[in-house]
């Protein structure tokens, strides 16, 4: 076994990874946090946020609110877009430095590639996209994790090497309130970085084009039950950060235009959430959604197939469901995502 | 990798011309031009201009690429071929000519993932192999024996579609009443390959129809009823007569029980109906006449005819792969088929193909027509007065509606 | 480190790309009684994103010239797939294959696919599939990076080669948009499900890749591996339980009520995949 880079016994603090992007925080580091603090609570460990990037100081005090006792600033132009290298350079030299007993990163697709490659430079384990964190008996952290298309579901140790590592899905946890009364120290560290640290450039960025359903991760789909309503079909949608679809019927009435179309003949799409409304749900359809993690359908006649390719089923009328549920998950966001 | 013109003159390749004969087995040789295919391809109904089926013919025989993916539309419905003067089989010359293009990493998109389904999932609709048998659940079919009467080989479709395990069960149901031994091969039964044939990947259908003829044989399976017509086309027509497979499709074998008088309908079933014949059927195996057996043999039924029935039916546009392939809205065959059965006044338009059912279905809720699609099995089960609804699992309670 | 080397546009591009072939989720078990997975009743087939990996790959071989390798480490029963993907058009493929491999988290797994690519030699661009259908963690293709010392490209859906620079161009995937990076050759990029169209079998190939085309198998003497950094020895995580998810069937679970209480209880339901991102 290779040995790990320091031992347990030296080992100290809960560490949480702060991506931001543009000077914002990503919300998933916020809600890690929100995590870390009460994993460190009950097992009497200190917090400290890493953050690093380009004129992102102002990002501290937050960090704080949410439950940092630490915040360790690295700060260079040469971080100001992320790229592997030089961000790997930073953390893996605080890590040996400060020698943590966790780190935390959100599994967004820059903290997993960031958390994949510290984890080799430092010889240890990382658990990845977990779905829930807790300690054990022996304070162990364990990071629990699905397999073979969410069908398994596995509880992952690191017993002997440090830190231990593991990535968490943004939206798993519940975003923590700030609390303002909180206190804790802002320390910026030194941070050496040439042209040669860094040999990925980002040529450009591009934001959300939107309208790409087999990227997305939220789809809100329509068929023929919401009877040419696709405006009620896109508030949901707006609400929830999700595209809207289409079933091949309301693409051929013309109420949305064909690149929405999901099924055999359209997209496939493999979004995290998908409601389905209106949609009777045949083959050439449902094929579209078979890898959605979660199904909701809704659908007036109680013996549409779409049921049997769903999740949570509602047998009611499109027009009468989604006014109200708009409203519910307008409150229910508004209590800070529950 | 278009020829470029030199001074106007068509470069004519040599090396393609000799692929597309052997890949047609000479079969484009014989074409002269006359155009008759075109006037006759029900594209022409449809579409502003109408395939071009001769130029496709032309340029085959000429050696020149096809340039856009007009031999992609053909549905193999055949009939052109039932039109052309010289016996030209001009849906094996669209079907040699997709095999090139495969070939040339010219097939259009979407269809390489059809491939890949039936590869890993034997089936062309991405769906669990695993599950293939649980349309059956709680129907006790038993797996089939070298002694039974037949194999009931169910399908992709009927197996994993919804809609058509409606009519696996209805066969279930008339067979039993026939008192028919009869088992299926459950999650080992294989895919007949259809999808493969009809996208021209000819490569890999000669290795299905061996593994599935050694499958067979093993099982000792000789007499088969298909639901699909095109199951049934592959084992009558790609299945090589050596295997001594005797593939019937289920319309011929109702046909035969009822003749036999293992089923004899007694209750009237009052209905206005009308048939749609599949190509499959019709004009590609020429038959015609056991669907309308059983039609007949149900009192009550008044059989009304569409001008375009037996071989001169109007193809649905499901056939030769089109199924994977996306038919803008407008340019339907089944729309017009449905108009067509609307305007005979039945109530209800009886066919005996998945696909037919699937593109009719389709296209009476686009045109919002009053007409109700029935396959031939669920219309005969439903005389028969048998049950074939779905043993439902327990659910919790539904909205009071 | 072995690479190409320097401006030799003529050779054409190496890509060397890493494949596994995975069980079927949906017929994974979980052994009762020992709590452990139970994978001997599943039908395997390539990780779909390796499909993906290779498509790209061959298709950088089409603009390019060059030629493509195939490395998978597992079983012996992973050569029938290596053989599947020199049908697809690879040009060579190794496999290593040995007890010691076995067991092996992702540390343990990228460091000896790392010793396995510099075995193989040559290189100027590794790819792999962005995450396996059965561990999903997308760790080993950054790891090999690691290993290797060379950069990577995770999340890609579009790669080019300027091979005269010897450059990538690839934009990767970003939730919310995505960004066009540049680097240098060579590198380790990692490709997204559904980012091409693999194709199919090239079947004038497929009896040379069947049966006369050569798998190089390896162990881990041959590759003078030291075993205790490969497989379980070498892991530092470990599974400490497994369970069959709840989620592994569809739900069906229905909701009844007015339309008030059904949407109600179904943000209850969903409250998990609604917070805001």
């Amino acid at each position: 076994m290779t040995a790990p880079l320091y031992p347990p016994d030296q080992a100290s603090g809960l560490w949480v990874y702060l991506e931001q992007q543009d000077g914002v925080l990503e919300p998933v580091s916020v809600e890690l946090l929100g995590k870390a603090r009460q994993l460190a609570d009950q097992s009497g460990q200190a917090v400290t946020a890493v953050l690093a990037g380009y004129e992102i100081g102002h990002l501290s005090a937050p960090a704080v609110a949410h439950g940092a006792d630490e915040v360790l600033v690295a700060e260079h132009r040469l971080l100001r877009q992320y790229t592997t290298a030089p961000y790997a350079k930073v953390v893996a030299a605080l890590i040996e430095e400060r020698k943590p007993n966790m780190l935390l990163l959100g599994a967004t697709a820059n903290g997993r590639d960031l958390a994949g490659r510290l984890a080799v430079r430092l010889r240890t384990g990382l658990t990845a996209d977990c779905t829930d964190l807790a300690l054990n008996e022996d304070g162990l952290l364990v990071g629990m994790v699905t397999g073979f298309g969410n069908g398994i579901l596995a509880g992952i140790l690191c017993p002997q090497h440090r830190p231990q590592m593991a990535t968490v899905r943004p939206g798993v946890f519940a975003r923590s309130q700030p609390g303002e009364w909180r206190s804790g120290r802002i320390k910026r560290v030194p941070v050496t970085l040439a042209e040669a640290d860094a040999p990925v450039r980002v040529l450009r960025q591009v934001t959300s084009r939107g309208g790409d359903i087999t990227a997305a991760e939220r789809l809100v789909i329509g068929g023929r039950g919401v009877h040419g309503d696709f405006d009620t079909l896109r508030e949901l949608a707006a609400l929830i950060e999700a595209e809207v679809g289409a079933s091949r019927v309301a693409v051929d009435e013309g109420w949305i235009d064909r690149e929405a179309m999901v099924g055999q003949t359209g997209y496939v799409t493999r979004p995290k959430l998908a409601i389905v409304c209106g949609v009777s749900g045949a083959m050439q359809f449902t094929v579209g959604i078979q890898d959605a993690e979660t199904v909701v359908a809704i659908n007036s006649d109680p013996e549409a197939p779409i049921f049997d390719a769903a999740d949570y089923c509602i047998v009611d009328d499109v027009s009468e469901v989604l006014p109200p549920l708009i409203e519910a998950i307008r409150r229910e966001r508004g209590n800070g995502g529950g | 990798m278009k020829r470029a013109k030199a001074n106007g003159v068509l470069d004519l390749d040599d090396a393609l011309w000799e692929r597309v004969m052997e890949a047609t087995d000479g079969a484009v040789a014989p074409c002269f031009q006359c155009g008759v295919c075109t006037a006759t391809c029900p594209w022409g109904l449809v579409r502003q201009e109408p395939v071009n089926v001769r130029q496709l013919m032309h340029r085959a025989q000429l050696g020149i690429e096809q340039e856009d993916g007009a031999m992609w539309w053909c549905t193999t419905c055949r009939a052109c071929e039932m039109q052309c003067p010289r016996g030209v089989p001009i849906a094996d010359v669209m079907l040699a000519l997709r095999g090139l293009a495969w070939k040339d990493r010219r097939a259009p998109e979407g269809l390489a993932p059809v491939m890949w389904a039936l590869y890993w999932d034997n089936n062309p609709w991405r769906r669990p192999p695993s599950q293939r048998s649980r349309w059956a659940k709680g129907l006790d079919i038993k797996a089939f024996e070298p002694g039974d009467d037949i194999l009931y080989y169910v399908g992709c479709t009927a197996s994993y579609d919804a809609r058509t395990q409606k009519v696996a069960r209805a066969l279930v149901a008339l067979f039993r009443e026939a008192e028919v031994a009869f088992g299926t091969l459950g999650e080992d039964e294989p895919c007949c390959g259809d999808a493969a044939y009809g996208l021209g990947q000819q490569d890999y259908v000669r290795r299905i129809v061996e593994a599935n003829v050694e499958l067979f044989a093993q099982r000792g399976v000789q007499t088969l009823v298909t639901t699909s017509p095109h199951c049934y086309d592959m084992f009558r027509n790609q299945y090589p007569a050596e295997a001594g497979l005797q593939p019937l499709h289920y319309s011929q074998y109702l046909a035969s029980l009822i003749e036999d008088g293992r089923l004899h309908f007694e209750r009237p079933f009052e209905a206005r109906v009308t048939f749609h014949d599949p190509c499959y059927l019709a004009r590609r195996n020429e038959a015609t006449e056991a669907p309308r057996r059983v039609l007949s043999a149900i009192p009550g039924l008044e059989l009304v005819e569409m001008a375009r029935s037996g071989e001169g039916t109007l193809c649905c546009g499901g056939g030769g792969g089109r199924m994977w392939m996306e038919t803008q809205a407008g340019e339907r065959f089944a729309d017009l088929r449905v108009q067509e059965a609307a305007g005979t006044g039945a109530e209800l338009l009886v066919t005996t193909c998945p696909h037919c059912v699937a593109c009719l279905e389709d296209a009476v809720k686009v045109t919002g027509r009053d007409l109700r699609i029935v396959d031939l099995a669920e219309l005969a089960a439903a005389a028969l007065g048998l049950e074939t609804t779905a043993p439902r699992p327990e659910q919790a309670a539904r909205s009071p509606k | 480190m072995s690479g190409g080397t320097g401006a030799d546009s003529m050779r054409g591009l190496h890509t060397i790309v890493c494949m596994k072939a995975v069980p079927k989720s949906e017929e994974v078990t979980v052994n009762e009684e020992t709590r452990t997975l139970d994978r001997s009743k599943a039908r395997s087939e390539i990780n779909g994103p390796d499909l993906n990996a290779l498509e790209a790959a061959l298709q950088l071989k089409e603009a390019h010239g060059g030629r493509v390798s195939l490395l998978s480490m597992g079983p012996p029963l992973f050569e029938r797939y290596l053989r599947l993907g020199l049908a697809m058009g690879a040009d060579d493929a190794y496999l290593m294959s040995d007890r010691a491999f076995g067991g092996a988290d992702t540390l343990a797994t990228s460091c000896a696919l790392a010793a396995g690519i510099r075995a193989i030699g040559g290189f100027d661009l590794i790819l792999c599939g962005e995450e396996s259908s059965d561990g999903a963690t997308a760790q080993v293709p950054p790891g090999i990076a690691e290993w290797l010392d060379v950069p990577q490209i995770t999340y890609a859906t579009h790669i080019q080669s300027l091979p005269r620079k010897r450059l990538v161009h690839a934009r990767r995937e970003l939730r919310g948009g995505y960004e066009v990076v540049e680097a240098p050759l060579p590198c380790v990029a990692s490709i997204k499900l559904g980012a091409n169209e693999p194709r199919f079998f090239d079947f004038d190939r497929w009896d040379w890749a069947m049966e006369e085309a050569p798998v190089v198998v390896w162990t881990a003497a041959s590759l003078e591996l030291d075993e205790q950094s490969l497989g379980q020895p070498g892991s530092p995580t470990i599974v400490a339980s497994v369970d069959i998810a709840p989620s592994a069937e569809r739900r069906r679970e229905f909701i009844g009520g007015t339309p008030e209480e059904e949407a109600e209880q179904l943000v209850q339901m969903i409250r998990a995949w609604i917070r805001p991102s």
